[in-house]
């Protein structure tokens, strides 16, 4: 069973695997937004945060 | 019958290589995952952390945040890796060089300067082009390719005027000619386990700044300078960026939460499983003394 959800920034419809996890950062396929499950039961998306100075590898 | 190891994964956001590892560790019978999420952890230095992990797997997103949480769990007795020593040394492109330098590891000529003025006087020194870097950053960021005097001014005076403190340590690199490549290679543990070339138009070749990756093949001197490189920082399983030069290979810097996702279908390596296979060997090593 998929997860789904419409895109915050453009509307369109979402839909994730359902192995998908809290915080799993992934792109919107339509406007390209950074996006990031904000909960998986309920199902909830948000835009992912900004990048900070330190984040990296 | 061994029981499972179980892993601790210290994490924020969960990007695309987390979700790898994640997949990997709960495909095992000998690991058991435990997700411990930085932001919703605290700790006194009253008493000891305590985690049901047997060992940590650092996959932060933020350094600070990476550094201080392994400072803080190695302090109460648990396995963590990489160690926050390699964190710190890894998180600061000085004192990344300053280990390169002390373990004979080949690097492009480096220069640190604290003020504008000795800093263009490095600059002037060293010859155009050159490389300014933040002390600490990833991605590619805020770093800029100097091939001016006139250049060389105006970033000493924007990064004096408008950086946090950061900035204030000025970092200096030789540009280094790479003909459009250089190479990211994988050590985990005592080995070099697949590289990539990534090549980009732009002189900038993070993979998350466009750059492609192609499998780069192993040779013995990528292997040794990897494994040297790796060693010299404290071990463990980092990301070494090399540039080929006329002079041999040379070390740019070592990444210490790596990022391995764009490199796992260009080189057939099972980068997830390395990593997983290591941190159970170590956990199995740490549990039976
Ligand atoms: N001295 C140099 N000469 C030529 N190219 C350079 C030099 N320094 C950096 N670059 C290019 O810029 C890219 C980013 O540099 P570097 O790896 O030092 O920065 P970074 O922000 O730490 O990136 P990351 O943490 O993602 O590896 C490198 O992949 C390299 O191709
Ligand atoms: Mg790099
Ligand atoms: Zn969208």
């Amino acid at each position: 069973m998929a997860l789904n959800a419409q895109c915050p920034v453009c509307d369109a419809e979402i839909s994730l695997p359902d192995d998908t996890v809290k915080d799993e950062l992934f792109e919107c396929e339509e406007c390209g937004s950074e996006l990031v499950v904000a909960s998986v039961n309920p199902f909830e998306i948000e835009e992912a945060p900004e990048i900070e100075e330190d984040w990296g590898e | 019958m061994n029981s499972k190891v179980k892993i601790g994964l210290l994490h924020s956001l969960i990007r695309r290589d987390e979700k790898l590892l994640i997949d990997e560790i709960n495909g095992r019978d000998d690991a058991e995952l435990v997700m411990i999420d930085d932001r919703e952890i605290s700790f006194s230095l009253k008493k000891s952390q305590t985690t049901e992990a047997d060992i940590i797997l650092e996959r932060c997103i933020n350094h600070y945040r990476a550094l201080h949480a392994l400072q803080l769990f190695e302090d109460s007795g648990i396995l963590c890796i990489n160690k926050s020593t390699v964190a710190s040394i890894c998180g600061s492109k000085f004192e990344t060089s300053l280990m390169l330098k002390q373990h004979n590891v080949p690097q492009p000529e480096v220069r640190i300067a604290f003020t504008e003025k000795s800093a263009l006087e490095a600059i002037e020194d060293m010859g155009y082009p050159v490389v300014m870097k933040p002390a600490v950053g990833s991605w590619g960021r805020l770093i800029a390719k100097v091939s001016t005097r006139e250049a060389a001014e105006a970033i000493l005076e924007h990064k004096t005027t408008l950086g946090t403190y950061h900035h204030s340590v000025f970092y200096i690199q030789q540009y280094v000619e790479k003909n459009g490549r250089d190479i990211r290679s994988f050590v985990v543990g005592d080995e070099c386990i697949a590289a990539v070339y990534r090549t980009s138009e732009h002189w900038i070749t993070n993979t998350a700044r466009g750059a492609v990756a192609t499998n780069c093949p192993i040779s013995d001197e990528l292997a040794e300078i990897s494994k040297a490189a790796a060693k010299a920082v404290g071990g463990g399983i980092l990301a070494i960026d090399v540039f080929e030069t006329e002079g041999g290979l040379m070390v740019n810097e070592v990444n210490y939460t790596m990022e391995f996702k764009n490199s796992i279908k260009p080189t057939g390596v099972n980068i997830p499983e390395k990593i997983v296979d290591y941190v159970v060997q170590c956990g199995r090593e740490n549990l039976n003394g």
